[in-house]
């Protein structure tokens, strides 16, 4: 392309082009974020459990930090790479990284009234986290479906969303939620948000890739 | 009939402008990309662009790399639409 004077008709074209090729939904590496929360879930998850049967100490339950140390370091420079290897930013990333962002600050206002009630009155309100990931998490997995249009997120979290109003069902009903049955279905949950819709997403960027 | 704004009756300078209208903000080797142009004469027209206000530039650094980022102002966005107005007219839309 030059810099040369144009007729009317050209422009139109050049305008039409350039809003097609901006257009592109997806680029490799897309699903690379809900990739590390769902494998970073779910190695924690199957750690905390083993060790929980073989201990019975409940202090391994502070092991679920992890999750949000790990997460909370390696999802800003995550973002930083794909934000420079994509090279523009659409209002649309902007929309999805607010809402992600406001999920983090919820996420760390839960921690602190868990730890909070914890260290202040010696409650135990941790279930909390669980309906937190669960209910919280996906709903704005949902809203990310629905901005990308993309139904892998959506459905992922609809089984997540359903996973979160059954445990917060069982807590209003008093059930306790024993390991042998909320990491089972902690561990589906995430699965089914994380770990499947970043593999489609990174299997479609690539199919773009490779079309291009 | 009015004329069409000059700055952007241009070939690479209406591509950048048109792109910079669908992103909030694109770096430089990206919009060497999608306008299949060469460094030196998109950067002139990038310079072009910024000029008159329809542009801003931002030059950050990756690690050792400069990395040039644009994004569209107020002014390059009434400028835009403006010129898809006028060319609404010379074209009977």
């Amino acid at each position: 392309m030059e810099d040369r004077r144009i007729s009317e008709r050209e422009s139109i074209e050049i305008i039409t082009s350039m809003i097609a090729r901006t257009k592109e939904r997806y680029n490799l590496g897309e699903g690379n974020l809900l990739l590390l929360w769902g494998y970073l879930t779910l190695g924690v998850s199957v750690l905390v459990w083993v060790l929980l049967s073989l201990t019975h100490n409940p202090a391994i339950n502070w092991l679920w930090y992890l999750i949000w140390i790990i997460g909370g370091i390696a999802t800003p420079v995550m973002a930083r790479k794909k934000a420079i290897k994509k090279g523009a930013k659409t209002y649309t990333d902007r929309i999805i990284s607010r809402l992600w962002s406001v999920v983090g600050y919820a996420a760390i206002l839960t921690t602190v009234c868990c730890l909070a009630l914890f260290f202040v009155a010696g409650a135990d309100a941790w279930a909390a986290m669980f309906v937190f990931a669960l209910i919280v998490v996906s709903l704005a997995e949902m809203a990310n479906g629905i901005i990308l249009n993309e139904n892998s997120l959506v459905v992922g979290g609809s089984i997540g969303m359903a996973a979160g109003i059954f445990v917060t069902c069982c807590i209003a009903a008093d059930i306790a939620l024993m390991a042998t049955w909320i990491m089972p279905v902690f561990i589906i949950a995430f699965i089914c948000m994380m770990i499947i819709p970043g593999h489609i997403i990174n299997y479609k960027a690539r199919q773009i890739d490779e079309r291009a | 009939m009015k004329e069409l704004d000059p700055i952007l009756h241009s070939q690479l300078r209406l591509a950048v402008m048109s792109i910079l209208m669908n992103v909030d903000e694109a770096d430089f080797l990206f919009l060497k990309e999608k306008t299949e142009a060469t460094a030196g004469n998109l950067s002139v027209q990038l310079d072009k662009l910024s000029s008159v206000g329809y542009i801003s530039i931002e030059k950050g650094f990756v690690g050792k790399r400069t990395r040039t980022v644009c994004r569209v102002t107020n002014v390059g966005r009434k400028a835009f639409a403006n010129y898809v107005e006028t060319l609404k007219g010379y074209l009977n839309i």
